[in-house]
């Protein structure tokens, strides 16, 4: 059992129990931990920023602060303002950042077009690493137009190195970038809900040189249930930075209390103890995360939009969005009420993560009644 | 169609005549020359990853509801096409929130409760709606024509947020007001909340120069970069949280900037003041379940002056 949760953690004991742990408290700048990003032989910061959501240039200069030096923006993210906000609070100091940004798949016009106008909002002649959004099918990972485009503005100078990134179907993309040499970076969704096959995916694509940068590391976030040393938020990207085959992780931030939070991860080595507590999470979380896959869809004989109900208790326990969860929970009604279907002895849903349905439909009871 | 007609439909069938089908809301007659070729394709709140990936992130924060999609192409130049969106933000209030995230200043073309109008693209928003129309190339009257007729469809007669009126005209960078769901001034203690940009004035700077008995920057007119603050107002739920969350910004500038003792009296207490290792000079004061506050200001007079006339406005 033991053996497996710690597999499950991605955690080889030998490595965790070199000293005690941090508190995880951030008046003092992290300890900073770098890997290499692939082949692109960048050397990074474990944890990096998902500037995504950010608008206020005073998080990104809190980050920066703290040694973090690679940051994920996209060309559409607030129609460039995501770009612009990057661009202004990294000039002057460009040669100490790595910038990600994306592009969309169209004519190579409108790409080039786009490419151009990331340079621009973003104040600088180069892209670190430009990685083509969103990629769903294994064939278009060796689309030879995405790779013409790609080396086109490899050799043109506006992008260093260049990938893909993905939301779905990540274990088989990432098998097939393995077996081809266009790619040297993957950004894929990557947590603790995620299978042992997309690990696995992970690591063949590692050791094919791609570099790892893994996004969606909370998997919606959970503040409640805090552990003793790390927070929840914490333990979720701690999860995924000690799977040695990612090279970053770049959790989605808003807020300077976020960044001080994530950045304290790094260099972060876990006692006997806290490892404990880590396991301990881990089941906490698996037991109330439900990652929406689907996989358990169509199971109930009367018809209950259970999925509702789970998704209900994410919006909760992880959003803390209770007028979400509430109209989430408002469309799942039928003629069989959320008290019967908790106490419904012919229950026969299962997850094949091993999330506890029951439970968590018990919990949207308990929660909503 | 007469609108009237329209309106009477619904109004017969006891329907609020705003809360219609989402698709009902995209042009029907387009503009000579174009033909709709992909949509209208509606999302919801498990589909929209579908369509805008990671991003949809940020609409679920505004509240978002559901939303559709078409493609329209001009017939003679098949590339070159328009997309639209057109996103139920739940309130008027979320719509302005998602609008304000994606605008870049003010661009204003005269379209719903407002808008901003570029080369390539048409956001405004209109009572819950918020549209957002992109082009591969340049077409503005036929874009421009579009989203009227998508505006004359949205019958939601809710007015603009009573908050942006709070903020005080002088000094304003237009379309700077932006409304944050969470995180206002990048501070989770601060929650949701409004936040104006404003632009020194270059005659304020001169007069406290001569007030100061100082030198009068000759920089200041006309030449060198143009100073921003922004003015804020953080919305709780009440007074308590409203006293919790200044006491948290007051340990935050403990911690990592520095806390001034004297507050200007004229804002009696619960006053803080301070400097932000971000922001700069901070100056915060609660009324009620508000946090109404100026940060990055160079000069303090104008600052409170600004920080008076927006307190005016709420109470």
């Amino acid at each position: 059992m033991k053996g497996i949760a710690t597999a499950l953690l991605g955690i080889t004991t030998p490595h965790v129990l070199k000293v005690s742990s941090s508190s995880g408290k951030t008046n003092k700048s992290p300890a900073l931990e770098h890997r290499i990003l692939g082949k692109t032989g960048l050397k990074v910061t474990t944890v990096g920023m998902g500037v995504m959501n950010c608008s206020d240039p005073a998080v990104l200069q809190r980050a920066f602060d703290l040694g973090i030096n690679f940051y994920d923006t996209a060309d559409c993210y607030m129609r460039g303002n995501n770009e612009e906000m990057v661009g202004k609070v990294f000039q002057g100091k460009r040669d100490k950042v790595f910038i990600q940004t994306k592009v969309h798949d169209h004519d190579e016009k409108r790409m080039r077009q786009s490419v151009e106008r990331s340079l621009r909002r973003l104040k600088t002649d180069y892209i670190d690493v430009l990685v083509w959004h969103d990629l769903h099918r294994s064939e278009e990972v060796s689309d030879e137009r995405l790779f013409g485009f790609m080396t086109k503005m490899k050799k043109e100078g506006k992008a260093r190195f260049t990938g893909f990134s993905a939301h779905s179907h990540m274990a088989s993309l990432l098998r097939a970038a393995s077996t081809l040499p266009y790619h040297e970076v993957a950004l894929v969704s990557y947590n603790f809900t995620y299978s042992k096959d997309l690990k696995e995916a992970i690591a063949q694509a590692s050791k094919a040189g791609i570099g790892i940068v893994a996004m969606k590391t909370q998997a919606g976030g959970y503040k409640k249930g805090k552990m003793e040393g790390l927070s929840p938020h914490q333990a979720a990207l701690k999860y995924v930075i000690n799977d040695q085959n990612v090279a970053i992780a770049v959790p989605g931030v808003t807020t300077i209390e976020q960044i001080d939070e994530c950045a304290a991860v790094m260099g972060i080595t876990i006692s006997r103890g806290d490892l404990n507590q880590l396991k301990g999470y881990q089941a906490f979380l698996k037991g109330r995360s439900c990652t929406l896959c689907g996989g358990c869809t169509g199971e109930c004989p009367y018809g209950i939009p259970y999925g509702n109900y789970l998704r209900a208790v994410m919006y909760h326990a992880g959003y803390q969005n209770d007028e979400l969860a509430k109209e989430t929970l408002e469309a799942a009604r039928t003629s069989q009420t959320i008290e019967q279907c908790a106490d419904c002895p012919s229950c026969s849903i299962t997850c094949r993560r091993g999330l506890d349905i029951k439970a968590q439909i018990k919990m949207a009871r308990h929660i909503f009644t | 169609m007469g609108l009237s007609m329209f309106l009477c439909v619904f109004a017969l069938a006891g329907i609020p005549s705003w809360a219609m089908a989402i698709e009902s809301l995209l042009p029907k007659d387009l503009p000579e020359g174009w033909g709709l070729i992909e949509g209208p394709r509606l999302y919801t709140k498990k589909s929209l990853f579908e369509h805008i990936d990671g991003q949809a992130e940020l609409y679920f924060k505004y509240g978002y509801q559901k939303s559709v999609f078409a493609i329209y192409q001009h017939r003679e130049k098949p590339e070159h096409q328009i997309e639209m969106d057109i996103y139920d933000m739940g309130s008027v209030l979320q719509a302005f929130g998602i609008f304000s995230r994606f605008r870049t200043g003010d661009r204003p073309g005269g379209i719903g409760l407002d808008s901003y109008f570029d080369d390539h693209s048409i956001l405004f928003y209109k009572g819950r709606y918020f549209v957002m129309l992109y082009a591969t190339e340049p077409y503005p009257s036929t874009m421009k024509e579009l989203v009227l007729l998508v505006s004359s469809r949205i019958l939601d007669p809710s007015p603009s947020p009573k908050e942006i009126r709070f903020f005080p005209t002088k000094g304003l960078k237009p379309g700077s007001i932006q409304y944050f769901s969470e995180g206002l001034l990048g501070h989770r203690f601060l929650k949701r909340g409004f936040q104006g940009t404003y632009i020194e004035d270059e005659e304020v700077k001169a007069e406290i120069n001569v007030e100061n008995q100082t030198k009068v920057d000759a920089k200041g007119k006309g030449g060198g970069e143009q100073k921003e603050f922004n003015l804020f107002l953080a919305i709780f739920k009440d007074t308590e949280n409203t006293k919790k969350a200044l006491k948290a910004y007051k340990d935050y500038l403990i911690k990592r900037g520095r806390v001034q003792a004297q507050t200007p009296p004229r804002f009696g207490a619960n006053t803080l003041r301070g400097e932000d290792p971000y922001k700069g000079k901070v100056l915060v004061v609660q009324r009620g379940f508000y946090l109404i506050g100026i940060a990055g200001f160079e000069k303090e007079k104008p600052a409170e002056d600004s920080l008076a006339e927006m307190i005016k406005n709420v109470n």
